[in-house]
């Protein structure tokens, strides 16, 4: 008998297939891993799993019976319950108040106090928060607050819980903590889904794994105890990826003269840096016209890197050179006067201002932030070398007076990499450049990517996708724990040589 | 949208695509320099002056609407620095007090025998310093400036009473060139609303042609965006908040001179009459965009309506009531065009 069975669920959005054939069964007292690479269909299923999105097809049963969830609340309703690692407490409220959002017991027109410090009181005992409940949740730790969350969740006594993906690797002592959490869950006979990415906690944490590849599940329900990191890895990439990526992105078009030349080397070079806590001894080497990469799972010291070449963050020993030769500049406005340039895959928060037309964007580092066309801002030669440049990267959009905001993901991003590139960059930081932009115009930016490096600037990428790591980047670095465990490239470098290094600190000998 | 080597650069892309809208002609240049959203408020006002001119012929008379020309100055000077601060999510709360003080302190030191000159020029760097000083709360003490403006108004306050002795300040020597030249007229038409037009001019160039003032519109837009881009938020605010001061110095000096005496309490309230005037021209509270013109507008449609309930024998104890009526009215249908606008213009896909 399963506490939660999912069965032959398919959907498309648009026409883009998310699950093609997706099935997960847990049982009850017991911790299940669902895993997969991303875009493998892991958020659609749980989406759908809690009622926030409806299967095109497909069986949901709870302990046997028949269900459809018309939304997230009725998911709840029948038991099913999420703690999502982006907090969802209200800081200045107390502990109490927070176990029971939008549900407290009443009496008459009055929240019963006292019976929620009764149905509260045991279950936070039995995680081992030692908190009042009268303690104002924003001065908990972290620690504190990921069991409250949890607490919050079994106010509810949940039948099914998904705790989805951790959104950075815990450190041993909340790994314990968690590990604790899971013991309580499976003796309540909790049917516990762990949705993660990072192997080493799921081989710690987990007694059954379901893998989704492409939308399918590959692997079903299969006990931990046969299984091994480099097995898990197969699993998830399957036999195609195993192969040397063919399809290398090529320059698109020609970018010379668009990206500066510094005097100096050129070489953008980090010295045996460490930051309290995140990055040990890590040094790396990035050439002109070479796209380096580097990998990690979330909280490995690879974002780190990218802070402190923008300036973002200083080392506490060995020194970041930039390709003129001098260190790293402290902030980040030193940093771009310097030649850096930075293309993150929020750009709806940190790289565009989405009421403003294309042409204001593409002006707002050089013409307005560096003030480099003097005193006067000119709108019509602002738009004239938006226009230039919306030529160069191929922009799609009928006008330049367009807002940012009503242009697609490919565009938009085309559009943060123009006002870039009128800054004439040495240096080009990308995270995540691709996050959320449709398979073309991912294809696109690869090409518009190798196009910058070819012209001459260093770029250095951070990505969540393996793809992208492996056929865009000429090397990567994989960090683990804060340390450079690998360095990958010619024969060496593919996905699952990453992934592999990236979960065990170590390059598999396949 | 599937591959980037066979779409050729489509052609509406090119430089050429955006002279169409510069527009061209007096038309264009009238249209321009008011702007779409201030463009409103004037045909709003002059209707408003019609109608009120229809029932009451005398409000029709040049030297009424000088008069209320006249009076509106200081809250327009303000109200043009307020949308400054509003199109960078900001907002200042002393201006009004900043006025007073700059006025008082500038008529103690012409009554105590200073140059007024001097006098004037130091009542222009005194709103400027006041300012900063606001500024300098906001960015020391990480406190909103809507917060550190609220007290910084009463202080700003208690200084003139203070430095007053909440007396008028009398005994200044008003046959000086000073009292002459902007308390009186060229060609019939004040000198204070002269300077209003240059202070316009100059503020609408600073704001559409300078990295300052697109950097107060991209802090505006988004501001994580802006300080990702290079921009510090912090000089902008400082910059900011220092030309709120000077201008509300500014005006204390033109007032100055067209009263030829300081009043401890004048300039109260001017706070938010200088906000309204900026919302009514069609500054939005969210951030990114102003236009000093519509705001300097809005503080003339509220001068019109002070002046105009007068016709209307509106009991004294109900004007109140009745300028916030005219406020909301006119706020409201302004919000309610501009909404099918927008609505219209994302239809159109632009």
């Amino acid at each position: 008998m399963f506490a939660l069975e999912a069965q032959h669920v398919r959907k498309t959005y648009g026409g883009v297939t998310a699950l093609a054939d997706a099935g997960l069964r847990v049982r009850p007292g017991t911790v299940h891993a669902l895993l997969g690479e991303n875009g493998a269909g892991k958020s659609t299923l749980v989406k759908i799993i809690t009622g926030a999105v409806r299967p095109d097809a497909g069986v949901l049963r709870l302990e046997g019976s028949d269900v459809s969830f018309s939304d997230t609340a009725d998911a709840a309703r029948h038991g099913v319950a999420v703690v999502s690692q982006e907090l969802s407490l209200f800081p200045d409220l107390d502990v109490l108040s927070n176990m029971f959002p939008m549900r407290e017991p009443r009496r008459g027109p009055f929240v019963d106090r006292r019976r929620m410090a009764a149905l509260a009181r045991p279950i936070l005992d039995q995680l081992g928060l030692r908190v009042s409940l009268k303690d104002r949740v924003g001065d908990l730790s972290l620690a504190q607050r990921q069991l409250l969350e949890v607490a919050k969740a079994l106010v509810t006594d949940p039948r099914v819980l998904i705790l989805d993906e951790p959104t950075s690797a815990l450190d041993s002592k909340t790994a314990e903590v968690l590990l604790d959490i899971l013991r309580v869950l499976r003796d309540r006979q909790v049917a516990v889904v762990f949705v993660s990415h990072i192997l080493e906690e799921v081989m710690a944490l987990c007694d059954e794994v379901t893998i989704l590849r492409d939308g399918r599940t590959v692997l079903d329900a299969a006990p931990l105890a046969g299984l091994t990191i480099p097995k898990i890895v197969e699993s998830m990439l399957g036999e195609r990826h195993a192969e040397l990526a063919e399809t290398r992105p090529e320059a698109t078009v020609d970018l010379s003269g668009t990206v500066g030349a510094p005097d100096g080397s050129g070489v953008l070079r980090v010295q045996d840096v460490s930051v309290e806590d995140r990055l040990e001894g890590v040094s790396l080497t990035a050439a002109p016209g070479e796209v380096v990469g580097m990998a990690g799972v979330a909280g490995a010291g690879h974002q780190v890197v990218l802070e402190l070449v923008a300036g973002l963050r200083q080392p506490s020993s060995g020194q970041v050179l930039l390709p003129d030769g001098s260190p790293a500049p402290k902030g980040l406005r030193a940093a771009i006067a310097r030649g850096v340039a930075l293309v993150t895959g929020d750009r709806r928060r940190l790289g565009l201002m989405l009421d403003k037309p294309i042409w204001d964007n593409a002006g707002q580092v050089r013409s307005v932030a560096l003030a480099r066309d003097g005193l006067l801002v000119r709108k019509g030669a602002l738009r004239r070398r938006a226009g230039e440049h919306a030529g160069r990267v191929n922009l799609r959009t009928s006008s330049l007076d367009k807002s940012a905001g009503l242009l697609s993901g490919g565009n938009q991003q085309k559009v943060v990499l123009m006002k870039w590139l009128q800054t004439q960059p040495s240096v080009l930081l990308l995270d995540d450049p691709t996050r959320g932009v449709d398979i073309g115009a991912k294809a696109e930016m690869h090409g518009l990517v190798r196009s910058v490096a070819e012209a001459g600037a260093v770029v250095l990428l951070c990505s969540t996708d393996l793809d992208e790591l492996a056929t865009l980047c000429d090397r990567v670095f994989v960090l683990h724990h804060g340390r450079v465990c690998a360095e990958l490239a010619g024969e060496t470098l593919r996905q699952h040589e990453i992934l592999a290094a990236m979960n065990t600190g170590s390059v598999a000998t396949a | 949208m599937t591959s980037s080597t066979t779409d050729a650069p489509r052609p509406d892309v090119e430089p050429a695509a955006g002279a169409t809208t510069n527009g061209g002609g007096p038309l264009g240049v009238v249209k321009r320099a008011f702007g779409m959203e201030s463009a409103s408020v004037l045909v709003a006002t002059v209707a408003l002056i019609l109608v009120i001119g229809a029932i009451h012929p005398d409000f029709l008379d040049p030297r009424q609407l000088r008069d209320v020309l006249q009076q509106s100055v200081y809250v327009a000077i303000l109200a043009a620095g307020v949308a400054f601060l509003l199109a960078m999510r900001e907002i200042d709360l002393s201006v009004g007090a900043i006025f007073g003080l700059t006025l008082i302190c500038s008529a103690i030191l012409m009554r105590d025998g200073w140059n007024p000159w001097v006098a004037v020029v130091a009542g222009v760097v005194l709103g400027a310093l006041l300012g900063l000083a606001n500024a300098l709360i906001v960015q020391v003490f990480r406190i909103p400036a809507i917060v550190a403006t609220l007290a910084t108004l009463s202080m700003f306050r208690g200084l003139s009473l203070a430095l007053s002795n909440g007396q008028q300040v009398v005994g200044l020597p008003l046959d000086h060139a000073f009292f002459d030249i902007f308390g009186g007229r060229v060609l019939g038409i004040p000198v204070s609303v002269l300077v209003l037009v240059v202070v316009a001019i100059v503020l609408t160039f600073v704001l559409r042609t300078t990295p300052f003032g697109y950097r107060i519109r991209s802090i505006g837009s988004n501001p994580d965006a802006a300080a990702f881009s290079g921009i510090s938020v912090a000089r902008v605010r400082i910059q900011a908040l220092m030309l709120m001061g000077g201008l509300a110095g500014l005006a204390g000096m033109l007032g100055l001179a067209f009263f030829g005496s300081g009043d401890p309490n004048i300039g109260s309230g001017f706070e938010l009459l200088a906000i309204a005037a900026a919302v009514i021209g069609g500054t939005q509270l969210r951030g990114g965009s102003a236009t000093v013109v519509g705001a300097m507008l809005g503080a003339v449609l509220l001068s019109v309506v002070t002046s105009g309930l007068v016709y209307f024998n509106i009991p004294v104890n109900w004007s109140s009531f009745a300028t916030g009526a005219v406020i909301l009215i006119a706020v409201g249908i302004d919000s309610l065009l501009r909404r099918r606008r927008e609505a219209r213009a994302a239809a159109a896909g632009l």
